[in-house]
């Protein structure tokens, strides 16, 4: 038989993509799934930082009947440096996130985090508001840049890392909260639920910022993070979010949305949804999909009011324009 | 209570904090951290009742074979701290083999950048991000880019280290630093992390890693750069309510012959008797900057 190009050049590709799915069930990229059948997902109404935000998140939270009863419970926000803007996570949602979780029961709550460039800590807490949230009993701050750690073998391989040091605040917590702001990301997209897990590598090993990761795959190293230390839960900050060139010099965005859920995919793919994105789009997204949690809005339960559509979405650098969900 | 009240309870505080390795954490566990623990040593090595000779034991039983220090014990990947640690060893004038050997390693370190791919790929594919690829520093850890902080402090190190008798070698390796920290300086002055201008839009200042470039800096040529970020250094301190921030502000300010006394009065109103500050390498470099002109300077550079 005569071999002509065409023939050759679809063998070839034939011959590759049985390699390609050979070598994934030899050798499968993640050694964790944490998807579920179903996932939850709440997307509560909030036009601004008040009060009346911890009654609405105890509301929506005891919708998820989650069992925290004695439990310590992380809260990891994003707080990156002390720039004015939607930058962090807000205060007042943490500190209301905080004594939420200790009226369903836990026993402790810490609110744990290293921020990503600035290597005051104190500066960041200080300048986000979060030192009168402090005074409580049974809440306190860990710096994740310079807590104890312990080192890790990672329950994926994407990034090639291997292992990992890890804060020992992280590792011991019952129950993980992940509470992103959402924001546009001029490396990653979008940084959601998954990305802020990027704060739990520690400063004092990886430096300030954690370039490691960025040389490793920011999509991989996301993917390998949160397969090695599971997010149990999201609140995510969407009330002011930022669009443009975040996660630090973009322009404010009310959303007027708290988006709750008990899957960070779920979580993540309903924030890019209300961002007018694509979750398919979003590589560490599409690909946590198969592991980490659900993607498919046929699979997410929806508790407590829907994702309508942006009426615009959210602005982005040139080069993340693929991003935008195709208009139906 | 008096500034020397303060600061001897201070300094009783940071000693009774001392783990029996004779290293430092950061905060209350047992893993002592190379930073805390050259702070710490330089801050109390000094004082009369302090143990220097534990301090220069814990860092010379956990310097690692390639003569680099880890970040923390218990790890065996040589960091930035190995500049910190040959600070300490100069100051603590325990001038040894390990030096030499930190001394070794420090020149041979580079950022990514030092590397002839990387260059290249920074100049013709990677312009978000806006430097000169021909002028890097030295990374956090092996396999990242040159970066502000851990460049200043491998400057100040190898300038210390190398005051009576600088070879060729170190001579480039200083000017190279120094251009790198030149080239990465932010519009209005002082520094970022690393680059200051990302996506066409320029980048804030940071105080501590503005601090410490100064300090780097402090026995080069007062350029538009350095007095520029002087200016905007002095202004910042004036309002910072972060004692590590303040600290280092402090330290700096100090060896460009301005003014601290009234910021020192801040910080010691901040500090308390220092038991609220948990980290200890905080509370060190505030004692540091308490004792400012009563002690050798730890960051000094001699002409």
């Amino acid at each position: 038989m005569k071999l002509d190009r065409r023939r050759f050049l679809g063998s070839s590709v034939s011959v590759a993509a049985t390699v390609g799915i050979a070598a994934e069930w030899a050798w499968p990229k993640h050694s964790v799934s944490y998807r579920r059948p179903r996932s939850a997902v709440a997307v509560l109404n909030a036009d601004e930082y008040s009060e009346k935000i911890e009654a609405l998140l105890l509301d929506g939270l005891r919708l998820f009947r989650l069992n925290v009863l004695g439990k310590t419970v992380l809260l990891k926000p994003n707080l990156v440096e002390d720039l004015p803007g939607p930058v962090n996570t807000s205060a007042t949602l943490v500190g209301a996130a905080a004594r939420s979780f200790l009226r369903l029961g836990a026993s402790r709550v810490v609110i744990g985090e290293g921020p990503g460039h600035q290597r005051d800590t104190e500066l960041v807490v200080q300048s986000a508001g979060l030192k009168p949230h402090l005074s409580e009993r049974q809440i306190e701050f860990v710096d994740l840049n310079r807590d104890e750690l312990r080192k890790v073998k990672l329950k994926a391989n994407y990034s090639g890392l291997g292992e990992l040091w890890l804060p020992r605040s992280v590792l011991d917590a019952d129950f993980v909260v992940s509470m992103p702001k959402v924001k546009t990301h001029h490396w990653a997209g979008v940084t959601l639920s998954l990305k802020n897990m990027f704060g739990i590598v520690p400063g004092m090993k990886y430096g300030w910022p954690k370039n490691l990761l960025h040389w490793s795959g920011i999509h991989e190293s996301i993917l390998d993070i949160c397969a090695t230390v599971p997010i149990h839960f999201v609140i995510a900050d969407g009330i002011t979010a930022m669009e443009g060139n975040g996660p630090l010099q973009g322009s404010a965005r009310q959303l007027g949305k708290i988006v709750l859920a008990d899957d960070p995919v779920a979580a993540d793919a309903t924030c890019a949804r209300l961002m007018g994105f694509d979750p398919l789009r979003v590589r560490h997204i599409s690909e946590g999909c198969h592991f980490l949690g659900n993607l498919r809005e046929d699979r997410i339960r929806v508790l407590a009011e829907g994702v309508g559509a942006p009426t615009r979405p959210f602005s982005v650098l040139p080069e993340f324009r693929y991003l935008f969900a195709a208009k139906s | 209570m008096g500034r020397s009240a303060e600061v001897s309870v201070i300094e009783k505080t940071l000693r009774q904090r001392q783990l029996p390795s004779g290293g430092w954490s950061y905060f209350s566990s047992k893993q002592a951290s190379v930073e805390a623990t050259c702070l710490a040593g330089l801050a109390l090595g000094s004082d009369s009742r302090g143990d220097p000779v534990s301090t220069l034991r814990f860092l010379k039983k956990s310097q690692l074979s390639d003569g680099a220090w880890p970040a923390f014990q218990g790890d065996s990947e040589g960091a930035w701290t190995t500049a910190l640690a040959l600070c300490a060893l100069t100051v603590l004038n325990e001038i040894s083999d390990a030096s030499n050997r930190a001394l070794r390693w420090l020149l041979e370190a580079r950022g990514i950048e030092g590397h002839w791919f990387w260059r290249w790929k920074f100049k013709t594919s990677d312009r978000n991000v806006q430097f000169d690829p021909d002028k890097y520093g030295w990374p956090w850890i092996s396999g990242s880019a040159s970066w502000v902080i851990p460049t200043a402090f491998s400057v100040i190190a190898i300038k210390q280290f190398t005051v009576c008798n600088r070879s060729e070698a170190s001579e480039n390796r200083i000017h190279l630093g120094v251009e790198m920290l030149l080239d990465r300086g932010c519009v209005d002055g002082g520094w970022n992390s690393g680059n200051s201008v990302v996506y066409g839009v320029p980048l804030r200042a940071h105080l501590e890693a503005t601090a410490i470039a100064l300090l780097a800096l402090q026995d080069e040529r007062r350029s538009e750069l350095i007095q520029r970020s002087l200016v905007w250094l002095k202004k910042e301190a004036d309002s910072v309510d972060s004692v590590s921030s303040l600290a280092w502000c402090i330290l700096s300010l100090f060896v460009y012959q301005e003014s601290v006394e009234a910021l020192k009065n801040r910080l010691a109103t901040l500090l308390g008797d220092g038991r609220d500050i948990r980290n200890n390498a905080t509370l060190a470099t505030a004692l540091l900057a308490l004792k400012c002109g009563e002690m050798i300077h730890p960051f000094v550079v001699l002409r």
